[in-house]
């Protein structure tokens, strides 16, 4: 059976096996425990004791917290990822076997943060080394050991990035004269120029 | 099969017959403590204090029944061979060394899971996976070339060697090495499945 939440592949066994499990909560409390699982996806922090109170009543171990949490984190972020509706990942979480207020509370929850938890997912997409910044100085070279005028201008270039494989700040720092410091930015410009009109 | 101790082995637990076994089975019990947990030198002095002995024969005493429970651990000893082993340490009378004997053995086997699941963690590790992160680009220029559609797969690989550190590999392909890439990992799981893979894991079991 092919799911789009899933991303068009057959739903995993472990959801299958779990969504059982949630059902034994109160519908009420699966809406909360919905809400502490988003705030864990937006990086808001979890509060383990709250949930752990919410799962009080139906008697849930430690296991089937875990259990618990971890289904409603993969339905969640397996439909933003894949950017299904509310009304189409309530009916297939309903065929799944999902009772009927608790895919409506989920969804409705679902649909509240839809797009914030696209933009996070967004954010947290892999990117190479990031550009953390630049600062700069223009110097005027006014003599040297090998020459007595120079008079020349250049610019001190310091760019922070984080790197990809490392994952700590690195910090480059370039000295640049000025003709090839105008070479650098013609190019960059038409780079600009080529991104600006895709959006 | 039996353990062989060294002379040196013996000389540091020489002083063990001359105390009480209860001492013995609280120096038995510091032994699988440290094998746990790691070694707390503050534990010597109190010891060696309340017994009278020098901190060092402490030290080797304890130590020494440590490399006992390593070894017994790692061989798998049967009682027999234990205590035929613990009988070259030459313990005195005969009560002492059937108490003795009984009381080491007990320790041995209650830790014995324990201190095999220690002990296999200090074996080598080669990094394994942990995490695949990926991304769809497509090139659109460059400096040397405006007009272009390269579309390229980036993937950084997260890989764990045991318990230390983290490293990070980070791998770009195009789509058809991609592709290529699949195949050949799907022909590697395949082979899992075939006739002489199946009759070595029969036999395993």
């Amino acid at each position: 059976m092919r799911f789009r939440f899933c991303g068009d592949l057959d739903c995993p066994d472990w959801v299958l096996a779990e969504i059982s499990t949630l059902a034994k909560i109160s519908s009420v409390k699966m809406k909360l425990l919905c809400a502490q699982v988003l705030k864990d996806l937006l990086e808001e922090g979890i509060d383990y004791e709250k949930v752990s109170k919410l799962t009080a009543d139906a008697k849930f171990e430690s296991g089937d917290i875990k259990a618990s949490v971890a289904v409603l984190s993969f339905i969640l972020s397996s439909a933003a990822k894949h950017n299904v509706e509310s009304e189409s990942l309530s009916s297939e979480l309903q065929q799944l076997g999902l009772p009927k207020e608790h895919t409506s509370g989920l969804c409705k929850s679902y649909e509240d943060k839809h797009s914030a938890l696209q933009d996070k997912l967004r954010e947290k997409s892999l990117r190479l080394s990031r550009l953390n910044s630049v600062s700069w100085r223009v110097d005027c070279i006014l003599s040297s050991s090998e020459l007595k005028e120079v008079n020349e201008p250049t610019v001190h270039l310091k760019l922070q990035a984080q790197g990809a494989e490392s994952g700590s700040a690195e910090t480059t720092v370039v000295s640049v004269s000025a003709e090839k410091f105008r070479v650098l930015l013609t190019e960059l410009k038409q780079a600009q120029a080529m991104m600006n009109a895709l959006q | 099969m039996l353990l062989v101790l060294s002379e040196e082995y013996k000389e540091h637990l020489a002083f063990l017959p001359q105390v009480d076994p209860a001492v013995v089975f609280e120096f038995g019990r510091i032994a699988v403590e440290f094998l746990k947990r790691g070694i707390n030198s503050k534990v010597y002095d109190g010891a060696a204090r309340k017994l009278g002995f020098p901190i060092t024969t402490v030290q080797h005493g304890v130590e020494g029944l440590m490399f006992l429970f390593t070894e017994s651990s790692k061989l798998m000893i049967t009682d027999i061979d234990f205590k035929d082993s613990v009988m070259v340490l030459g313990f005195s009378t005969e009560l002492n060394e059937i108490l003795l004997q009984i009381l080491c053995f007990q320790l041995y086997v209650e830790n014995q899971t324990t201190i095999r699941s220690t002990l296999t963690q200090l074996a080598p590790s080669l990094p394994s996976y942990h995490n695949l992160e990926w991304r769809l680009d497509v090139q659109l220029g460059s400096r040397s070339m405006r007009h272009q559609v390269v579309p390229v797969v980036t993937m950084l690989l997260n890989l764990t060697m045991g318990t230390s550190e983290n490293r990070r590999c980070c791998l770009q392909t195009n789509p058809s090495t991609l592709l290529h890439l699949i195949a050949v990992l799907e022909a590697a799981l395949a082979s899992m499945k075939n006739n002489h893979a199946r009759r070595i894991l029969r036999n395993i079991k």
